[in-house]
């Protein structure tokens, strides 16, 4: 399996109180715990189950994912720029893992 | 072998039944839908234009179908929607994702991509923020299995 590697596209600069757009993605296999291998023995479950997007620290969007989010998980949501400051965007995957990233914004 | 009229009868009621199961946008699709966010959640939901879940009628692949949300609320402290959660009742895995929202911060609008086993009802639920459920549905038919 390859390392999930997460992107995120968010404008650098937004005026206060106006919407913007997130878009992120992670290239995971989604392993649903549902395959088989040649064997005939079950695939591990393995799924990234949890996003979460913070705003300077306060959560602003989250969502639980199951085994029917697609391979290479996507999401487009709106945030409303309150003030400047740091986007901080986390994948935890079955296991224990987490994938991060943040991102800086400016609020005029 | 000929066709016998029974053969024809029993396929074409056959037919029908299959056809009447499948009709998108049915009173009974639509209790189902009811029946299930009753299971789910032990909740009376109601159906309501005010959220709309986006989805196209038919898709070659069941493996990435999109998937988008839009619910009409001001989200302010006073009237936002805290929740909403997806379902694909014909899944083997009927919860599909929820989303978790805040008011005056995030928009209750989100694209996704999911997998769908079968032809369904793709079941959506917004939980407003005094408790009220919203339901809606949209009929996906997928071509491939895309839990296999």
């Amino acid at each position: 399996m390859t390392t999930p590697t997460p992107r995120v596209i968010v404008p650098s600069a937004a005026a206060k109180g106006e919407i913007f757009q997130v878009k992120t993605i992670i290239s995971h296999e989604m392993e649903t715990g549902l395959r088989h291998d040649d064997q005939g023995n079950v695939i591990p479950r393995k799924i990234i189950n949890k996003f979460v997007c913070r705003y300077n620290n306060s959560v602003v969007f989250s969502v639980d994912l199951h085994e029917a989010i697609s391979a290479n998980p996507f999401f487009e949501f709106s945030l409303l720029a309150t003030e400047s400051g740091r986007l901080d965007f986390v994948w935890e995957e079955d296991g224990g893992a987490v994938y991060a990233l943040s991102h800086q914004l400016t609020v005029g | 072998m000929s066709l016998t009229r029974r053969d024809v009868l029993l396929a074409a009621s056959a037919g029908f039944a299959g056809a009447a199961l499948f009709s998108p946008g049915s009173a009974r699709a639509n209790d189902e839908a009811l029946d299930l966010v009753k299971q789910l959640t032990g909740r009376t939901a109601t159906r309501s234009d005010r959220l709309r879940l986006i989805m196209p009628a038919e898709f070659p692949t069941g493996y990435t179908v999109p998937m988008s949300l839009d619910i009409e609320s001001p989200m302010t402290e006073a009237d936002h929607v805290r929740q909403i959660r997806v379902f694909a009742p014909q899944n083997p895995i009927v919860e599909v994702v929820s989303f978790q929202l805040v008011p005056q911060r995030s928009l209750p609008r989100v694209s996704t991509r999911i997998r769908l086993a079968k032809p369904q009802h793709v079941v959506a639920v917004a939980e407003m923020n005094d408790g009220v459920l919203l339901m809606t549905t949209a009929w996906v038919r997928v071509a491939t299995d895309g839990c296999a």
